[in-house]
């Protein structure tokens, strides 16, 4: 196993995670408006600079601190694991898989301590639908993810890149891409599962009491969330960096913009799910899916 | 113990991050305070003063799926490495966890069938 943690290719790896960061910022925008603002990011980060700062009185003041910048760490942790070419994974882990799926579980633990520390009721089921959610999003994207190290025979997300040489996993397992990319959507809680924050809901939900620069971390850990995300399912089912002609940080960075892109569209169009119909849908169906999508796999593995 | 360098990768990665959201409390820091007025600072309650915190208890009324939820997290924790040798293994692999994951969902069904999952 190979690490390339060099100055070169830990600068190339962040200058294109906070790009694809930034140019998410616009895609998101545009998915609402309709319009690509490529200045509204910059406009947006010191607008919420600017604003008068309230804490909510009696916070918890330790809880209150913690949220924002966990869910920043959780949206960039992963990132270090993912490669985006042969040769930049800064860390290749024997356990990069779980490593994943491990960063991403503290997204749950940063939403509910900042709907907690508030003390505010609406912000707190804020936080306990956030993890409702979990429980119904937690059990298909991990067992989508076994499925892909099944092929693999290896947790190295480079492994498990190389071995979508021929076929790439969306097409050997449609199942576990499904159930994946449904997952990703509501642990980035993004618009069909956007119940936990959502403005009209909770009156913002777990995010309700957060103002100002803090406000402006939270909505920075959402985007890497979605970032981090979108280049998760690169890797683990579109191929990677493969593809013919352009290099292979480019075609990363190609795949993951679309479906990024992909991610805000069907929020555009699909209404919002209520967290206890998707814990019941979630245990009947996805769940019984994905045991489904393993021995899928694992058939197609012993032909 | 050979490579536990590269961790220090990931707490360093942690410790940017906690200092980028410090720098960036730090420039809203010098652009000012706000001003202490009475029920400014009030959560997001529909304007209401809560008299008690809003840490008392809450129904979570799905706790039966978190049962549910923490059996199903234990199994993953066995199939990982299961998953990196299945291919070597082969058919026994497949039956070993078959019965191992029919077990569970065993227990997924009569959850189902004792109307576990219905909402709530």
């Amino acid at each position: 196993m190979e690490n390339n943690n060099t100055l070169p290719t830990t600068l190339l790896v962040g200058l294109l995670f906070a790009g694809g960061v930034y140019a998410l910022a616009v895609l998101e925008y545009w998915s609402v408006a309709g319009r690509l603002a490529w200045a509204r990011p910059v406009r947006l980060a010191l607008k919420l600079l600017a604003r008068e700062e309230i804490k909510p009185r009696q916070r918890d003041a330790v809880f209150y601190e913690t949220a924002p910048v966990l869910l920043l760490a959780a949206g960039t942790l992963a990132a270090a694991v993912l490669p985006w070419s042969a040769s930049t994974p800064l860390l290749s882990l024997a356990t990069g898989a779980l490593f994943v799926n491990a960063a991403f579980a503290y997204a749950m633990v940063a939403l509910v301590l900042g709907g907690w520390s508030s003390n505010g009721a609406y912000a707190m089921i804020g936080g306990w639908r956030f993890l409702g959610q979990l429980l119904a999003y937690s059990m298909p994207m991990v067992m989508a993810l076994t499925a892909t190290v099944m092929r693999a025979e290896s947790m190295v997300p480079v492994q498990i890149v190389l071995s979508q040489r021929g076929l790439w996993n969306i097409v050997y397992q449609p199942v576990g891409f499904g159930l994946f990319y449904l997952a990703a959507l509501a642990l980035a809680f993004l618009p069909p599962f956007d119940l936990p924050v959502a403005a009209g809901e909770l009156a913002g939900g777990a995010w309700a009491d957060f103002t100002g620069a803090r406000r402006l971390v939270l909505r920075l850990g959402r985007l890497s969330l979605v970032m981090s995300l979108a280049v998760t399912i690169t890797v683990f089912y579109l191929g990677g960096w493969q593809g013919p002609g352009l290099p292979g940080v480019v075609w990363t960075l190609l795949k993951t913009l679309l479906v990024a892109a992909s991610f805000f569209g069907v929020g555009h169009y699909v209404s919002r799910v209520r967290y206890d119909l998707l814990l019941e849908w979630s245990w009947k169906y996805a769940t019984p899916a994905a045991l489904l999508n393993i021995l899928w796999v694992g058939i197609l593995l012993l032909l | 113990m050979v490579n536990d360098s590269r961790y220090l990768l990931l707490l360093g990665m942690l410790a940017c991050t906690g200092v980028f959201a410090g720098l960036l409390y730090l420039v809203k820091f010098s652009l000012g305070q706000s001003v202490a007025e009475p029920g400014k600072d009030v959560p997001a309650e529909s304007g209401r003063l809560a008299v008690e915190p809003a840490w008392v208890r809450y129904h979570v009324h799905y706790y039966g799926f978190a049962l549910l939820f923490l059996c199903f997290d234990m199994e993953m924790a066995f199939m990982y490495p299961w998953a990196v040798v299945y291919k070597e293994l082969g058919i026994t692999a497949l039956l070993d966890m078959g019965v191992f994951l029919l077990i569970l969902f065993l227990g997924l069904v009569y959850t189902w069938n004792q109307g576990g999952l219905k909402r709530q």
